[in-house]
């Protein structure tokens, strides 16, 4: 039955109250381990149209009529626009609409930072359009450029009120404690830079608005797109078969969506507006910089009793003050923690949500002050971390937690050190170093599935979500497939269409899979459920064949149906991890080789081994680029970004990957859902910069406390170590590594 | 507009576009090509790789009016048996760059059938992948059994 | 824009000369050149190997597999931007790219496009060099240019022959560019001398595709001298004599770290040539 909730909703680490309604999730859970289709490593469903090209993402669309917009944007990080003259460029061949600040969502007259969308043009070609966007007119009135954080904090230019915490008695814990070690961490701004930049064509038929997007949230455009436009949902349809790669930047509409929107509707035909590599590196978002000044106090044996951090996230123009405290609160068992997070508002880019945002950033500050600790207190990093072991969030149980079987895996790896260290010779210095992981990824109701099942005992899961390249084609197939007895060969999916299915979540927050997961199940089981009565009514035996069972039914089909059920009450659905890095750093050129990566997930149930080796890969080769190349910047006179192509904006490529072992826990989370599934695309991306920079200190004694470790931080923090060393020495105590 | 003849995928082709045209544009708008992927547009990232003669050339940056050899994109690779081990080697995520390292891949095995891991990362080193499937890849380049 | 295909030297008559087009097509686009007529060069370079000359059209990737070449320039070639830009990109254009500056490829008006002052000075330059950066603080990003003068080799242009050292030149106010080419002259061949040993070693931010943060090559001749070129370091490709040169470096605040750097390199070259 459908019972309304009042339950709280969380979605990359953001909470909300919200109103629900869910069925109940009567399913028991499978047993644990690998099954006959779920749990068994399965190549992708869509693997073979991927590959071969035939997939069709919103940029390979092509509409009869299709006009192509271009965006005006200003040039200015802080700047009014005082006259704008959209004529000169209506004048221009090939050009059939311009709209100027005001006349579509996020056009605006006043530009917050360089690549603020302005005005644009539509024309029958791109160059068309592009010039028209060259020949508007504009007048433009300069405005006070804020591109410190600290001195945003401090003139209080903030996005919103800063966020504060507080448990226990920090003063007394610190005054208290034996040991106390601080530091300051800093992390850059990062890029999403999915290889299909963000983009929407638009199409009015009749009072309905087609909306083809590369996104991560079907339902979600349909809705801002509704709200925006005043129009019903229904007369808004999504469409995001394939898509290149969002990494949470695709989340929401965004001014592109409504540009074309606009202007198809003034030229009366479909519209393109598609942001190239130049504009997706200054507009589309970004993982925001952030200043973290933390403190943590210890007992001599090691018991964690005091954490203080002040955080400052960089956030940017627009955008929201990402948790980059939450590490802090809640990895560890520790009685007294105080954080402040700000949100500073610069004449930036916008921040947008990034693959576990807050936590990526958070962890590296924490578990670089965790190994910090661990060497004043003389104690292996490792134990240190287990001794610290959070058995509750702060007070809230967990539904499952597996990071100590974690941490045990993490040992024969985390053994290898000794051996590492004797590899190292006068030049090349080689170290590993650990960092866990704590993030979200339960995912939540509500998402929806049906199951079709046809008389040759094939089955379709049909759902309007989307598959933003995480295989998520592939696993619900498997759970179908495991819950109806069929092949996998048997299951197909149809998804990417508002129109051709019920709602499904986000794929964001790692929640795709334990959200429609479970639905997927439940729609397969009623499925199931119907064919076993008519399997009764035939007289035939229970283990008689699908196939057999639904053979007679000709042009008839079976419909089930099924949603996820509630979270589990009271009770925090978290994941966890451990990376164990091994590094080598050339002291003489600050070089550093990342040799390899052992990651370990405990995650629930793992539906298909295959692709979540993949998203582990993903996210760590994500997270070396993050942690060693790759930093956009920013004119520091004007604010106008620097880093605009991917020649100067430095992504790993496959050259730079080291050996990656993943390992899972694989146990089903018991509170949670029909399947104990969490979610795991970003989890990966969290530990790995803190892992790699602790096999640094480790290798070579020097403390790396900034993102990226460019060359240029490598050699400071070596010279630095150097100096410390030269200064020890001098007075007489022995040179520690 | 100038007249434009190109041999693509073993076909010919003849048509009109303004000299500065890139061979990128042409096949995905011209000709309907739409498995070679435009990325950057700027010849960073390896998104719109095709060969020209056997060898990986960036279309996205190469001047239609001027290419001279035979084109082969995704859509003449489809057969190829790289095509299986990427998709069993689940060398594929979002799948965006994908055609475009399947066509570096196949001019690698074509000219050294049994590259060694340091041989393909040399020569993949210029298809860009933002979701990280590199281990894949070079699983499925040594899989291979041409 | 019409492009027009000679045949030979004496069909050359203006426009803007285009091999592989790695260069001149993204910078076309970015209108950071502009040009009525380009000139497709291929049927007039010289390509291939042909005993100590090689032909300014071979391509990047015909040379990282040319054992006859010496080691500074094959490696230069091996390890220069990606494959594909290898495979299209000819060596003649090679020596003749334009600096990855980001302000210069964004267009601010710096003193390479004959503005008043260096954005990069005064703004971000940690990519930047660190000699001779008091007018303009790019640096030259050609592996293959250091590679080729420190080789001290020679070229043939379709007007002269020089020393490829003397290819280039320090930008000022009355001239931003930094070669010495005149207008419509077009590099056709390049001549090595015989040398005993040559080392390239390059600094990255990532183990390919990107472009030297510091380039190291070295050589050494049949009379046994050392000669010593860097890439990155400075707006053209940069000689010293011996490491102790580096000390003289005049490095901006944030592009310090590029001297421990290149003293590094520039050691290990040479021991690696003895």
């Amino acid at each position: 039955m459908a019972r309304l909730i009042r339950t709280e909703k969380e979605v990359e680490g953001r909470f909300e109250e919200v109103w629900i309604v869910v069925e109940e999730d009567p399913l028991e859970q499978w047993p644990e381990g690998p099954l006959e289709v779920v749990g068994r490593p399965a190549p992708r469903k869509d693997g073979p149209e991927r590959v071969r090209g035939e997939a069709r993402y919103t940029a390979d669309i092509r509409l009869p009529g299709l006009l192509q917009a271009a965006v005006l944007r200003s040039p200015h990080a802080h700047a009014k626009v005082k006259r704008i003259d959209l004529a000169p460029a209506l004048a221009l061949p090939g050009v059939r609409a311009a709209i100027g600040p005001c006349e579509a969502h996020g056009l605006e007259e006043e530009a917050g930072f360089a690549g603020a969308a302005v005005a644009a043009v539509a024309a029958d070609t791109f160059v068309q359009a592009r010039a028209g966007v060259e020949a508007i007119d504009v007048e433009w009135e300069e405005l006070e450029v804020v591109l410190d954080p600290d001195d945003a904090v401090k003139r209080e230019l903030l996005t919103a009120e800063p966020r504060t915490y507080e448990r226990g008695d920090v003063e007394r814990a610190f005054a208290e404690a034996d040991v106390v070690v601080e530091g300051t961490y800093r992390t850059q701004t990062v890029l999403h830079n999915s290889l299909e930049t963000h983009q929407a064509i638009c199409e009015w038929q009749g009072d309905t608005l087609h909306v083809y997007i590369s996104t991560q949230y079907i339902w979600g455009i349909r809705q801002s797109v509704a709200d925006t436009l005043g129009l019903p949902e229904d007369k808004v349809r999504v469409v995001c078969e394939f898509m290149g790669g969002g990494f949470g930047s695709k989340n929401s509409p965004d001014e592109y969506t409504f540009v074309a929107a606009e202007l198809a509707k003034r030229t009366g035909r479909p519209v393109r507006c598609a942001l190239t590599r130049r504009e997706e590196n200054t507009s589309a978002g970004n993982r925001n910089a952030t200043i973290q000044r933390l403190r943590a106090g210890a007992r001599s044996d090691g018991t964690i009793v005091a954490f203080e951090g002040e955080f400052t996230n960089s956030v940017g123009w627009s955008g929201w003050n990402a948790s980059t405290e939450g590490p802090m609160r809640m990895l560890y068992d520790c009685e007294n923690v105080r954080t402040v997070t700000y949100g500073a508002k610069l004449n930036t880019p916008p921040m947008k949500a990034f693959r576990a945002p807050g936590f990526v950033e958070g962890t590296f500050g924490l578990e670089c002050l965790i190994d910090e600790l661990a060497a004043k207190l003389d104690v292996d990093p490792l134990e240190l971390r287990r001794r610290n072991y959070a058995a509750s969030n702060d007070g809230t149980p967990f539904s499952s937690k597996n990071l100590e079987d974690c941490y045990r895996l993490a040992e024969p790896h985390w053994e290898r050190r000794h051996e590492v260290h004797a590899r190292s010779d006068a030049v090349w210095k080689r170290g590993v170093g650990m960092a866990s992981q704590i993030w979200y990824g339960g995912g939540g109701p509500p998402s929806y599935a049906w199951v079709r099942l046809g008389s040759d005992g094939r089955a379709t899961v049909i759902t309007a979500m989307q598959d933003i390249g995480t295989g998520t084609r592939t696993a619900m197939a498997q759970i179908a497939a495991e819950e109806l007895g069929i092949p996998l060969e048997h299951v197909d999916v149809v998804l990417g269409d508002s129109a051709r299915g019920p709602y499904a979540s986000i794929s964001a927050g790692s929640s795709t899979l334990p959200s429609m997961g479970p639905a997927v199940r439940a729609a397969a089981a009623d499925a199931r459920e119907q064919v076993e009565d008519i399997a009764e009514q035939r007289g035939l035996p229970k283990d008689t064949p699908l196939q057999e069972i639904v053979a007679v039914l000709e042009e008839s089909q079976i419909l089930g149906k099924g949603a996820r059920g509630p979270n589990p009450t009271g009770m925090s659905v978290l994941t966890f991890g451990v990376h164990v890095v091994e590094v080598a750093v050339d002291v003489e050129t600050g070089e550093v080789n990342v040799e390899r990566v052992a990651a370990i997930h405990d995650v629930g149930r793992i539906v298909n081994p295959l692709g979540a080796s993949s998203q582990v890969e993903g996210g760590v080769i994500q997270g070396i680029g993050h942690t060693l190349s790759e930093e956009r910047l920013l004119d520091p006179a004007t604010g106008r970004i620097l880093t605009t192509s991917l020649d100067a904006y430095r992504m790993p490529t496959i050259a730079d990957v080291p050996e990656i072992l993943c390992e899972f826990v694989d146990r089903p989370d018991e509170h949670l859902t029909n399947l104990g599934s969490k979610g795991l695309g970003e989890p990966p991306i969290v530990p790995i910069a803190a892992a790699i920079a602790n096999a640094i200190r480790d290798a070579t004694g020097a403390d790396v406390h900034e993102l990226p470790i460019s060359r240029e931080e490598m050699l400071r923090a070596l010279r630095e170590a150097d100096e410390r060393a030269k200064e020890r020495e001098k007075r007489g105590a022995p040179a520690a590594v | 507009m100038t007249e434009l003849r190109l041999t693509v995928n073993g076909g010919e082709h003849a048509l009109d576009a303004p000299v500065g045209t890139s061979l990128a544009h042409v096949l995905r708008e011209e000709l309907g090509l739409t498995g070679t992927k435009i990325a950057c547009n700027e010849g960073h990232c390896g998104a719109c790789t095709v060969q020209i003669d056997g060898v990986p050339q960036l279309s996205c940056i190469t001047l239609a009016h001027a290419v001279e050899g035979e084109v082969t994109t995704i859509e003449g690779l489809r057969e190829h048996p790289l095509v299986d081990a990427f998709v069993n080697a689940d060398a594929v995520q979002c799948g965006y760059c994908t055609p475009g390292q399947v066509v570096s891949a196949a001019a690698l095995v074509a000219a050294n059938p049994r590259p060694t891991r340091e041989e393909i990362r040399h020569a993949m080193a210029g298809n860009i992948c933002r979701c990280g499937t590199y281990p894949k890849i070079e699983e499925a380049i040594l899989s291979w059994q041409g | 824009m019409e492009l027009l295909r000679p045949s030979s030297v004496e069909e050359l008559d203006g426009g803007l000369f285009v091999h592989g087009g790695t260069e001149v097509v993204p910078l076309l686009r970015e209108g950071l050149l502009e040009a009525e007529r380009l000139v497709d060069v291929r049927g007039v370079v010289p390509h291939g190997i042909d005993g100590a000359v090689i032909g300014a059209g071979t391509t990047l990737a015909e040379l990282e597999v040319e054992p006859a070449i010496p080691a500074a320039l094959r490696e230069a070639c091996r390890l220069a931007a990606s494959p594909q830009l290898r495979s299209m990109g000819s060596l003649g254009g090679n020596l003749l790219q334009a600096t990855r500056c980001w302000y210069w490829r964004l267009g601010y008006p710096c003193r390479l496009h004959g503005g008043d002052r260096c954005h990069a000075r005064e703004g971000e330059h940690r990519e930047h060099a660190i000699f001779a950066n008091e007018f303009c603080a790019s640096a030259h990003p050609s592996d293959v240019a250091a590679a080729l003068v420190a080789l001290g080799a020679r070229a043939r242009t379709s007007r002269r022959e020089l020393a490829v050292e003397e290819l280039y030149r320090l930008p000022d106010d009355g001239n931003q560019s930094t070669t010495t080419l005149e207008e419509g002259e077009l590099l056709l061949e390049l001549e090595l001398p015989p040398v005993e040993a040559s080392v390239y070693l390059k600094a990255m931010d990532r183990k390919r595709w990107a472009f030297p943060q510091v380039g190291v090559a070295v050589a050494r001749t049949a009379d046994g001298t050392t000669r010593i070129a860097l890439a990155g370091v400075a707006p053209i490709p940069w000689r010293i004599e011996r490491t102790e040169d580096l000390e003289s470096a005049t490095p901006l605040p944030r592009t310090e770290w590029k001297v421990p750097l290149a003293q590094a390199l520039v050691r290990r070259a040479l021991a690696a040539l003895a």
